[in-house]
This record gives structure tokens, sequence and C-alpha cells, in this order.
């Protein structure tokens, strides 16, 4: 805890101190307490079981058990204890320019994290401080160089590394080329593929942080936008292949005013796979906004996992959006996509496998008083390995720019495929935030959720629990009109004006 | 411009005109004094000779309102009256009635001024404008008069001073600037019409305009000589004035495009905009503010930026912006700040439902298996999915068929492998590698080959035998 304040404190004091000509900052602290009931494995042998309710083995106190051909023990899950844990993170974004050098900013967003709870049960609170970005940004008309750790969005995803990168820009012509060089971060957080904390059931893990290399190039013209990617990770250690990708992705717009064609794809170059796709049209007016559109999907399996040998088979869907402006107060949505998977080319004789699904929803959102908005939806999904189906509600009142009140509620059912759980869950939670003035913002939410499992034995456990939120967020800014930052890069609510 | 100005000077002309014909307790009745006065210029010299004070001495309504002869009175010289008329008797009288001897024609003038056509002697009321009007000969519309006619009658606003700023505030807009070509940019906006050949500033716009009234918009006005041509007088302020965002702002596709035409255009945007305006959006990329000019005290404000977001921008766009984005993420960094990415790409282990939903997490397995959207763009498998679900105790402690979770089929061990290919990404939410080599790997288990349709084999080993080498070994078949 001391620690993330002390971060904290610490980004404050140099954003307060910098002589930089301009700057934005914003801090963010959130905190959540949970607390839930998990599992605990346990097994008996063959020899105590007995025949359950469900027809299939069971410990004599009624667990349905699970037993392996020939394995003289059988498994099962008790409840477990009520598990509490109290994530707090603290957030700080800032922003420098008017270095003395024309063109030259600096960029750092860092994050600590602790668990205050006695049990240290959520995802995400290790390592306590991580740093997300921070880089050294030098840019013209013409070119943009980085230095530092930095995030790479592209067709391919989000890659993080440390290094640098240069992107040319001309433009007249539109044409855009990029390059970069580091190390390379893991997929989807900011630590290095040798921290600890990503590898929790002690798993393989590499040695050495790869060596990313990559880079693009794209064209903008007033008909749209395209881009095409490479990258490749190698791991030093060896000197292999971690990964090696392409991808393409382009946007146009035809002059039809409204109408937006997009598609893309990837190619996973190091497996010879074809990788993700998806090609869709979208047409934009003032009542209506729809999409149609393909895509398939594909995981994609770095080169030092054995997954990507498993041959995962992807899936190829059709999907299609519509929202509606019905009146000048109501809006009604509705999208539905459906998927089949390539054949796995498995046997599974004596299992039975769902290899095609779909998911819709349909919803309406109203404005019938001003500052309130109501949305309900009901949402159905059915695939391989779990289903859903349910509704869910929320009711958001903001009686000013400064306060915003909401409610929300939720039923959901929700069966497994590979497991006895007939789930139905319940829940309602509010939220408030409050503008206390235009930089800062508070706000305090909670949500319980109650769930009846309906299980055929005591396994059935109770997963009832209650989760509460708090977050407070300063946003602070000099050589630049505040008041006037929009939402997307202040973090209010919706509808704020300066 | 004109109108304005015609508008100004009927305004405040009517208000002087109100004042002056009140007959507030006190003030001289002409009427009741018909015959004791041959002259205007008996009592109101100032009117026709230079030097002498255009109202009597109050001192003389004594030598008859004694108390004796009549009552006593208590008449007062009037104020001056609150207008920016440039009005001077002298002047009037010289050039209207110049034949005639001073006194004749000082009393011919005033009448043409203070009495209606025909009316008796002494029935005196305040000036018709209307007369400026026809002698002038501007026409009977006052708005409609010619810029250059303004500064005849009257004085420039900064020389106004007796005009309090509810008076500058109650002049009427005149139809000339309703236009809406008044406030656009080119040869017919107001900047054109306000320059003067050989610079300065047209003295229509003076009028009513001093440069603290430009300055409530115009960021550009210290490189604006038409602006800077103006006095300062704080008290032009009084007018109000809304900068309105001119039409080529409300096409749809603006904010996509608003980049190239400010390249192209950088001065005109400049007129209205200061870095400020870029900085509230483009906050991450503050080059793209230095052309414009930093927001100053002698500057306007210019322009204050309220986002909307951009018509790509609409139901469910969360769901489609990864196109988007990966296209041209430059675009998206013009308004969004990598925080904002952030906050669902490298989610909080604090936060509440950003991205999802409220109550995702009840409904994460379904979108988890089929992978509704790519979980692995935000999520890192063993920091998140694999920790969070240990901590629950659904993880695996061995082999399929270990740990029994999958108790909805017995046979499930025997028949994963279509579910494995299908959700491989969702199995190693709770399995490792090792649970899976046992039987898989050619040391010693059961040697079930998991290589699907498609696998290259030779490819792998060429560019990763390492991998290779976790199921086989240094034997790995050629």
């Amino acid at each position: 805890m001391r620690r993330v304040a002390a971060v904290a404190l610490v980004i404050a004091g140099l954003a307060g101190s910098a002589a930089a000509q301009g700057y934005r900052l914003r801090l963010d602290t959130r905190m959540q307490i949970v607390s839930f009931r998990g599992l605990t494995q346990d097994s008996v042998s063959v020899a105590d079981t007995v025949s359950g309710t469900g027809g299939g083995p069971a410990t004599s106190d009624g667990f349905a058990v699970t037993c392996g051909g020939g394995d003289a023990y059988c498994f099962f899950y008790r409840p477990g204890p009520i598990l509490h844990g109290a994530p707090i993170v603290s957030s700080a974004d800032l922003t420098l320019w008017g270095l003395g050098l024309p063109g030259l900013s600096a960029r750092v967003a860092a994050r600590a994290a602790g668990e205050m709870g006695n049990d240290h049960v959520w995802p995400g609170t290790s390592p306590e401080f991580q740093l997300l970005e921070g880089y050294l940004d030098y840019a013209t008309p013409r070119l943009t160089a980085r230095l530092g750790r930095q995030i790479v969005t592209s067709r391919l995803g989000y890659e993080g590394f440390d290094g640098g990168r240069l992107s040319l820009r001309d433009a007249g012509s539109g044409l855009e080329l990029d390059g970069y060089l580091g190390w390379g971060l893991a997929q989807g957080v900011a630590l290095p593929v040798t921290s600890p904390a990503l590898n929790p059931l002690d798993d393989f893990q590499p040695r050495q942080r790869q060596i990313v290399a990559g880079g693009g190039g794209g064209w903008t013209g007033a008909w749209g936008q395209v881009h095409a990617d490479y990258l490749r990770e190698v791991d030093p250690d060896v000197d292999y292949f971690v990964s090696e990708r392409a991808g393409v992705q382009a946007v146009l717009r035809p002059p039809v005013r409204g109408l937006t064609l997009q598609g893309g794809s990837d190619w996973d170059l190091a497996m010879g796979e074809w990788g993700s796709a998806e090609a869709s049209a979208s047409y934009t007016q003032a009542r209506l906004t729809a999409t149609v559109g393909a895509r398939r999907y594909r995981p994609h399996f770095a080169l030092w996992t054995i997954w990507g040998a498993f041959s995962p088979v992807p899936y190829h869907a059709t999907f299609g959006r519509v929202r509606v402006r019905a009146m000048s107060w109501l809006d009604l949505r509705a999208s539905g996509e459906r998927y089949s998977y390539a054949p796995a080319d498995v046997s599974t004789a004596l299992v039975a496998v769902e290899s095609s699904g779909w998911r819709y929803e349909v919803g309406a959102t109203a404005s019938v008083v001003p500052g309130m908005t109501i949305d309900g939806a009901y949402q159905a999904d059915f695939g391989p390995g779990a289903s859903a189906a349910g509704a869910t509600g929320t009711i958001s009142y903001a009686p000013d720019s400064r306060i915003l009140v909401t409610l929300q509620g939720a039923t959901l059912q929700r069966p497994l495929e590979f497991r006895f759980d007939e789930s139905r869950v319940k829940s309602i939670g509010m939220d408030l935030q409050v503008n206390v003035t235009t930089m800062l913002r508070v706000g305090v939410g909670g949500v319980y959720y109650a769930e009846n499992r309906r299980r055929p034995d005591p396994q059935s456990v109770d997963w009832n629990q209650f989760r509460v939120t708090a977050f407070a967020t300063v946003a602070l800014g000099k050589g630049g009109d505040f008041r006037s930052l929009p939402p997307a890069v202040r973090r209010m609510p919706v509808g704020e004006r300066p | 411009m004109i109108r304005a100005v015609a508008a100004a000077l009927l305004v405040v002309t009517c208000g002087a005109a109100r004042v002056a014909g009140q007959q507030a307790p006190g003030a001289f009745d002409h009427a009741k004094h018909a015959k004791l006065f041959p002259s205007c210029t008996s009592c109101h010299a100032g009117a026709a000779q230079a030097g002498r004070a255009l109202w009597p001495d109050s001192g003389g309504c004594a030598s008859c309102h004694d108390g004796r002869i009549q009552k006593r009175v208590a008449w007062q010289v009037p104020e001056s009256l609150r207008t920016n008329l440039r009005f001077d008797h002298l002047v009037h009288l010289a050039k209207s009635q110049a034949p005639l001897r001073p006194a004749a024609a000082a009393a011919a003038s005033c009448l043409d001024c203070h009495t209606a056509a025909g009316a008796a002697w002494m029935a005196v009321q305040p000036p018709v404008v209307a007369r400026c009007f026809s002698c002038h000969k501007l026409g009977p519309d006052h708005l409609a008069a010619p810029d250059t006619a303004c500064a005849t009658c009257h004085l420039p606003l900064n020389r106004a001073t007796r005009l309090t700023r509810a008076d500058i505030a109650a002049i009427d807009t005149p139809p000339s600037h309703r236009v809406p070509a008044f406030m656009a940019a080119g040869n017919v906006g107001h900047g054109a019409l306000a320059k003067v050949p050989g610079g300065g500033i047209a003295a229509s716009c003076a009028t009513c305009h001093a440069r603290d009234f430009c300055l409530t918009c115009h960021v550009d006005a210290p490189e604006q000589p038409t602006v800077q041509a103006l006095a300062q007088d704080a008290r032009a302020t009084a007018i109000p004035v809304r900068l309105a965002a001119p039409p080529s702002h409300a096409v749809p596709d603006f904010l996509e495009r608003h980049g190239g035409r400010v390249r192209a255009e950088q001065r005109q945007c400049a007129t209205c905009h200061t870095q400020e305006s870029c900085l509230a959006c483009h906050a991450g990329t503050p080059r793209v503010a230095a052309a414009l000019f930093a927001r100053s005290p002698e500057r306007g404000p210019g322009a204050v930026i309220v986002r909307r977001p951009p018509m790509s921008h609409g139901a469910r766009f969360t769901e489609q912006h990864a196109g988007l984005a990966s296209a041209r993420s430059a675009t998206c960094a013009g308004c969004h700040v990598r925080a904002d990415c952030l906050a669902c790409h490298r989610p909080t282990a604090a936060s509440g439902p950003g991205y999802h939903p409220a109550g995702f997490l009840a409904r994460h397995p379904v979108a988890a298996y089929a992978r509704e959207t790519s979980c692995n763009d935000c999520h890192n498998n063993g920091s998140f999915c694999v920790t969070c679900h240990a901590a629950s105790g659904l993880v695996a402690r061995g082999p399929l068929g270990t740990s029994g979770y999958h108790d909805a089929n017995q046979f499930f061990l025997l028949g994963h492998g279509q579910t494995a290919r299908q959700n491989l990404e969702s199995c190693i939410g709770c399995h490792v590698e090792r649970d899976c080599v046992g039987c898989h790997g050619s040391f010693g288990g059961r040697r079930f080959d998991p290589h699907g349709p498609g696998f290259d084999a030779a490819r792998l080993r060429r560019k990763n035998p390492q991998m290779c080498t976790a199921c086989h070994g240094t034997n790995i078949p050629q």
C-alpha cells in the first residue's frame, strides 16, 4: 500500500515540478472488495465410491466423482472456504511536452498494485509495480521517433516492447512507413515473459526475453486506409523463432455517404497457417447503423509453447448488427452471429461435442426523461463448451453534469457442456460517480451475485457474493484548455461538458 | 456592419431623446413660457454662438420665480445625454442657414428639429431622428445607411465615454450581421468588410466595436492589422457574440478529414483555434498543435472544443474498432491517448466492468470458449486466467481426468480431442503443457499423436526445433 501511494506521489511531484511547457497527468486509484467461495479438489478411492443420484459414481456423502479408466482414485471438488480479496491499483498517466526541443515529448504510464485482503485471490496484483509505457517521442510532420517502453498496435495485436521505433510519413501522398526493434513483452500484459507472475502453475518458461522486430507500411487517402504489418519474435537464447506473422488491414470509404467497408487477415508464417480474418460492410445514417460481415478466428500460439503443434482449428462466422433510432428517445438494436468450426479431424466416438454455435442479442435504449437512460437487452449464446441466456437492464440517471447514478440488474442461465452445471445467476448493483470538480472524479459501486447451481450433488456450492468497487481520478494539465478535454481523454462520464 | 452601426445609433439616439423628453419634476415647460421668450437663443445661446453655454443659468429663473412674483422653482441644467452623437449646433447652423441673420437662422433651424411641422411656437419636443436621415439623405431606413455615413453623426465607441455597458449591450444587431456569409471568411465576410484600402478599419465598425470585442473570438487578433486598428475598450464586450462553427464543420466526416484541411488552410484555422483546441483532443500527440498560436491574454480564447464522436463510432463500436485501429492507428491517436486503450487492453485488478458489460463474469465461459472477441489482446493467460482459476480451485493438478472438473461425461478423457482443437485457448486456462505431454509425448507414454490437419512438421522444425523437443526430445522425426 505504501509503495502504491509513494509511486503516485512521486509521479505527481514529477509532473508538478517539470520544466515542460505543458503536461497532462491523470492519477487514478481503484479498489475492489470481493469475497466468494472457492472449490477444493479432493479424491476418493474407486473402492469407496457408490452409485450417485445421477447414476454415476459418487462419494458416500453424495459428491459426484470422475474416475479415469484404470485409475485407483476418483476426483471431485468440495466447497472451499470463502475467500476475501481487496485489490487496489493506482495508475498514473503522464504526457510532457515543450521540453526545449520542438517536437519532443515524454510519456509515462505506470501502475502500482497491491492486495489488501487476506487471500491473494485476485489476478493482476503481482508484481506490485508495472511500467505500461515510458518513452521519449520526437515528432515532426514527417517522422516520429520513439525510444523506451511502448506498445505497437497493428493488425497483429498489441505488441509491447522496450526499444526504438521510427515512423516516416508523407502527408501529401498519405504514405507511412514504420519500423521497430526491441526486447518484447508478454502477450496481453506489460511484463516480460520471464516474469514469475506469468507462470502461476510452474510451467515451462523462457529464460530470456524475445527480441522483437517488426515493420509495416500504409496508405491513407480520401477513400480509406490500408496497412500491412510484419512481425517476428526471436528467442535469443536459442536463436529460433518465437513467432513470425504478417497481416494486412484495409478500410475503404466508397463515395456513398455512410458506407464503410473493412477487412483484414493475418498469417502465421512460422506455423504456415492462415490465421484470423474478417470482412464487413457498415452503413451509418442518422437513424440507422447496420453492419454485416464474415470472420474467421484461429488462435495464435507462440512457438515456445507446444500448443500450436496441437493443431487448433479455426471457426468461421457470419454476423450482422443493426441499430435503429425508432424515435428521438428510443434506440433499438439487434445483433447475431453464427459460427462453425473447421473439421478437427479427430475421433471422439464416446463424446458428442458441439462444433457450431450462435449468439444473438436484442435490446433497446430509451431516454424518456432528461438525464435518464434506460437500457435493456436479452442475450443468448449457444456454443461448444458453454451456453448462456439472460437479460440485463440498466438505468442511468445524470441529474446534472456532475452526478451519474447507475442501477443494473441481470439474470443469466449458463449451462456448461463438459460439467454438471446449470447455474442460474441473478445480479443487482449500483454505481455512483461524482465529478467533484472539473479535475476530480470519484465513484463507488457494488453488485450482488446470487447463483443457484442446479447440480444433482453437494457440489452445488453457494457462490453468492458481494463486490464493491471505489475509485478516484484526478486529472491535471497545463498548457492546454483542460476543461475542454473530451470524455475519451478525461475519463469523465458521458455527457460531461466544460 | 453598417446596419449594426445604424442600429446602434438609433438605439442611442432614441435613448437620448427619451431622456431629453422626459418632463421630470422641475423640467422647463416651453409651452407655458411661449409668450415670454421671442427666440430659442435667448436661453440657448450656445446653439448659435461659439463660447456661450447651450443651457441658461438656473439663476435666471429666479428673476421671476422669486417666491413673490412666481413661486420658486428648482430647475437645473440637465445632465449631458448618454449618447455617441457627434452633433454640433454651430456646425449645423452654419451649414443649413448661412444666408440668414444669426437670430432668425437659429430659430429656423431649431424648429426644424425640435418641433413638429406646423406646431405652435415653443411646442418643443425631442429631436426627430428622421429629419437627420432626411437631411443627410440616408433614406428612411437608418440601418440601411452606408458604412461611410456612420461616422458623420456618431463617435467611435471608445470616444463615446458616457455610454454604459448596458447602453452598448442594447444595441441591436443589424440585418447585415445576420446573413450567414457575414461570419464566413473570404470576400463577403465581416473581415473583408472591415478592411479599408490603405489600412485601418471601417469607421462603421468602430462606431459599435472596439478591439476587445474582436478578441472574444479572434485568436489571431495580434496578427490582424484590421483588429489592431481598433482602439481598446473593455465595454465593447458588452455586445454578446457567440462563435459558431462554420458550415464546413457540420459535414458528417469533418472529424475524419479535418487534419488535411488544417495542413492546407492553417491560417484560416488559426483565426478561431488556439493550440488548446488541438490539445483538447490531441493530448497524446502535441506536435499537431505546433502550427497554431498558444493561448495568451492578448489573444481571444477562440473556439472551445466540445467533442463529438465521429460518425464511425456508432453502436457496438468497441467490438468493431480493431479493424479501424489496425488500418491506421494514428487516426485513433488524434483523439485518444494510450490510457484510453490501456483501460481495456491492460485492465487493472481493481476495476469494475469496463469493456465488458456488467455481469460479464457470469457469462464469460461462453464468450471465452468460442472467443467472441480476442481475449488475449487484453488478458495474459498466465497472469490473468490461470491465476484466477487457480485461486478459485479450478486448476488441473495433473493429466486430464485427475481433477474431476469435466464430470458431465465420464468418457470426456477419451473424447476430448475435438473440443481441445476447437477451444485450446480455454483448455490452457487451467491446464499446462505437462498435463498433455504425458499422453501426447513420445517419451514412454501413450504417444497419442496430437498433430492435426495441416500440420507442417518440416516448417516447425526449421523455425523452432526446440518446441519439438518438448515431446520428442532430441529424436525429432525427420
